[in-house]
């Protein structure tokens, strides 16, 4: 039998089993028996996926399960990469969730132990393996809105915990139903164009399809997947719905859902479409950029651990636009090579982020789970009390920073390699916008490394500024356990990333960048290994600390002494006196006024007898989200006129709705005969 | 080129440095091996504990261009953590006994405190004064002592010179 097949089936028995279990099984043994399928399920979509990348192919035909249309299913090796994936930070988040949802009862948090979230957790898992399996329009559609139904339900799953919850809630609704909207407007378009929805007919018949209809059906998904995917301007409802949804649930979302959209825009754009103009892909270049920037700013003074990370998802997103963008570029120009390597460098860093990512997130929920809060001020020297979160979550902030030793690094650099090759590509916009799409990467990576120095340094180092992170402690065993999945992967691919080269090869020729150009990139990406290997970096590194260790020992003379702390003879040192979150970004927030406005209040109150004399100073800073505040509030506030001005329409009278009735009617007949 | 070879030419023209002064009359074994074990470098930590600003002038000659102890392996360094040498000014006051406390014990050892000025000796014209808490031996363990209201910088670099052996 097809492993392939076999590991669906797989995923898919467990996915039902896990459901039953959440609806039927008792309270006590709910969490462990639902965790322990899904992860199962996670698994089994992770070996499915990897069966696809060493070459198995996959398709199906179920015609009974959806009226009408039949379930289409394929796997090939780029659905592959997807699948591998989000099997793996299914599988990492639940044998986390075993730990988190048991406990989550307390500070306060509606218990996660009961059915509605239990139900949803396999449902929203099943929907991850789900999509990038769909190979017919109706599959696809049907898939991506039981993930977003799904996960929005997750999202609000602790509505009772604050209003900022059901805000974050609705604004998820809106813009992933929107999304969607574009999404079935373009793709329904594209099928009716090309005459069926399977997408081994749509990509036969593509070539004869207008540029018009597919320039238009491209912008369209590029909204629908590109708001998925938390693409610049369209990622306002990420930094809100991330960090409201519980922690395994968050990491699910960072690191596996905004990843479908990536997929659908390569299935569509570069497999269906067949790479189409230069323009789109520009297009897909600038917007990556501007959210990879724009996204690591934001995150960089964020005070919120978790919008910190959910930001952090915009920025490394947008890195893998660009590669997407610049693979599109390159395949329109003629250059194969360096779009197979640029589109490889994309799917390289989408399976680097998803790992760290995943166990980012699920340290932010360990702390969450610890102290109660996720306010980055409010915490502090956790590493005494938790070292073993501590540890892991430093390993995963090396990886988001994107230096050598980290997760992030392979995959970056080879990004940037890419581009830096492609400035031999003509084409005065290309010229232009390359630069800067290396510059973008650039800049970001240098932000990366001041947002998670702040994370880590401000949230676990130095002294607790509060006492609820004073009395923290280490999370269950089974959070850990998940925890040192996610850092398993991570560390596979910060010290031997050469190992997924070929598997990337495969899953870039299945993208639509066959040929020669692409047998000569799987080569090089084969090479991967021996032409970067961050193991000497980090062996070298290693070895030097302990060489200085040693050199210590045998220079120093005399006993050790230990003396307190120097504190500048100013009495004994206090968390007052300590960097927060807020003071760390300050410069930062500076440099950066102009991008940022960020809003700042300062308010002083003097005694009534004399106005030298200040009873109190209250200060206090935000950092609004400056393209919701300029693009989505007028829109909002059009939207709102019209819904009021459109208001007189409907007064009540039957008879006039019958009048409406009776117009439109007339109106459509009057068309179909001009039509005709 | 020319300047260079007029430079090589030359050479130092500088008086020869005059003969190290001995530690003195009274002075114990203890002192004379943790000078020894300073090996001719001393970094300095000066310590105000209540002074009146003339003895830190003083200081500030005895690094200056013309008396220069730096010449003789003294260097002011701007933490306890890296100094050898605890240059203590003035009467303890009661409000930096506490952190000369804390900047001895932050010193490295072997360390050596020299009280400069009579207000550190003695107490000077302070002495008895309401905030005065004592002098620099009842607080830390005095080594070297440099008389003087305020001692001229001449005999600063003598007392750093002892302690360099240099």
């Amino acid at each position: 039998m097809n492993p392939v097949a076999l590991g669906l089936a797989v995923a898919s028995a467990a996915g039902a089993l896990a459901v039953a279990a959440a609806l039927l099984a008792p309270a006590r043994v709910r969490v462990a028996l639902v965790g322990v399928l899904t992860a199962v399920l996670g698994a089994a979509g992770m070996a499915a996926g990897g069966a696809a990348l060493a070459g198995h192919i996959f398709t199906a035909h179920v015609s009974q399960l959806l009226p009408l249309a039949g379930v289409y299913l394929a796997v090939d090796a780029l659905s592959g990469v997807f699948l591998s994936v989000g099997g793996a930070v299914v599988l990492a988040a639940s044998v986390y969730g075993i730990g988190y949802f048991r406990h989550s009862g307390h500070n306060g948090h509606s218990g996660g132990n009961g059915r509605a979230i239990q139900v949803l957790w396999p449902v929203f898992a099943f929907s991850l393996v789900l999509v990038p399996a769909a190979a017919s329009v109706s599959t696809l559609l049907v898939a991506w809105e039981l993930m977003a139904v799904s996960s929005l339900l997750l999202v609000v799953s602790e509505h009772r915990r604050s209003a900022q919850v059901r805000s974050a809630g609705v604004w998820y609704a809106v813009m992933t139903h929107l999304g969607l909207v574009t999404i079935l407007i373009g793709l329904v378009w594209l099928a009716s164009a090309a005459r069926t929805e399977t997408f081994a007919g749509i990509a036969a018949a593509a070539p004869g399809i207008s540029p018009v209809v597919r320039g238009g059906v491209f912008v369209l998904v590029l909204a629908g997947f590109g708001s998925k995917a938390g693409m610049v301007p369209l990622h306002a409802w990420l930094p809100r719905a991330h960090p409201e949804a519980p922690s395994p649930a968050s990491a699910l979302m960072s690191a596996a859902m905004v990843n479908l959209g990536v997929y659908g825009l390569v299935r569509v754009g570069l497999d269906l479409l067949g790479g189409g103009s230069r323009w789109w892909w520009l297009l897909v270049l600038l917007l990556g950029s501007l959210s990879a920037v724009y996204g690591i700013l934001q995150a960089s003074v964020a005070n919120d651990l978790k919008r910190l990370l959910a930001y952090s998802t915009v920025e490394n997103l947008g890195l893998i636009l660009v590669g997407v963008g610049a693979a599109g570029v390159f395949k329109d120009s003629g250059f194969p090579v360096l779009a197979a390597l640029a589109l490889a460098a994309a799917l390289l860093h989408t399976m680097t982020h998803a790992a760290f990512k995943t166990l980012l997130f699920l340290g932010a929920g360990s702390v969450l789970h610890a102290t109660g809060t996720r306010d980055l001020d409010d915490l502090g020297g956790l590493r005494a009390r938790m070292p073993v979160t501590t540890g892991l979550f430093a390993l995963g902030a090396l990886g988001a920073a994107a230096l050598p030793g980290g997760a992030g690094f392979p995959s970056e650099w080879l990004l940037l390699q890419s581009l830096i090759h492609g400035l031999v590509v003509p084409g005065v916009t290309v010229v232009v916008l390359l630069p800067v799409a290396v510059g973008a990467i650039a800049l970001s990576a240098g932000l990366a490394v001041a947002a998670f120095v702040k994370a880590l340094g401000t949230g676990f180092l130095a002294k607790s500024r509060t006492p609820a992170a004073e009395h923290a402690h280490e999370p269950p065993p089974a959070m850990l356990a998940g925890m040192g999945l996610a850092a398993l992967a991570c560390a596979g691919f910060a010290l031997v990333p050469g190992l997924v080269g070929p598997l990337l090869g495969r899953a870039v020729a299945a993208a639509g960048l066959g040929g020669a150009g692409a047998d000569q990139a799987a080569g090089r990406l084969s090479a991967l290994g021996s032409t970067l290997s961050p193991l000497l970096v980090v062996g070298g590194a290693l070895l030097l600390v302990v060489l200085l260790r040693v050199l210590m020992r045998l220079v120093a003379r005399g006993p050790r002494r230990a003396a307190p702390l120097w504190d500048c003879g100013a009495g004994p040192l206090t968390p007052r006196m300590e960097y927060t979150a807020t003071s760390f970004a300050e410069p930062l927030q500076r440099v950066f006024d102009n991008v940022l406005a960020p809003e700042s209040d300062l308010d002083v109150t003097a005694y009534t007898e004399s106005a030298y004399l200040v009873e109190r100073v209250a200060y206090s800073r935000a950092v609004p989200d400056r393209v919701e505040h300029r693009l989505y509030t007028p829109v909002i506030g059009a939207v709102r006129r019209a819904g009021t001005a459109s208001r007189a329409l409907a007064n009540g009278s039957v008879h006039r709705y019958l009048g409406y009735g009776f117009a439109s009617v007339i109106v459509l007949l009057l068309v179909l005969a001009a039509a005709q | 080129m020319n300047l260079l070879r007029k430079i090589r030419s030359v050479g130092r023209v500088a008086e020869p440095a005059p003969a190290p002064p001995a530690l003195g009359p009274g002075v114990d074994g203890d002192l004379a091996a943790r000078v020894r074990a300073l090996r001719g470098s001393a970094q300095v930590r000066c310590v105000d504990a209540g002074s009146c600003n003339g003895c830190e002038i003083e200081i500030g000659q005895a690094f200056s261009p013309v008396y220069d102890a730096e010449r003789y392996g003294a260097r002011v360094v701007a933490s306890p953590r890296h100094a050898d040498v605890l240059l203590v000014t003035g009467p303890v006051t009661r409000n930096m006994a506490g952190p000369l406390r804390d900047t001895y014990a932050a010193a490295s050892d072997p360390k050596i405190v020299v009280a400069v000025g009579d207000c550190a000796i003695d107490g000077g014209v302070f002495a008895g004064g309401y905030g005065v808490q004592g002098v620099v031996a009842d607080v830390v363990p005095v080594d070297l002592h440099v008389p003087g209201c305020p001692p001229e910088p001449a005999a600063i670099v003598e007392a750093l010179r002892k302690v360099t052996g240099r």
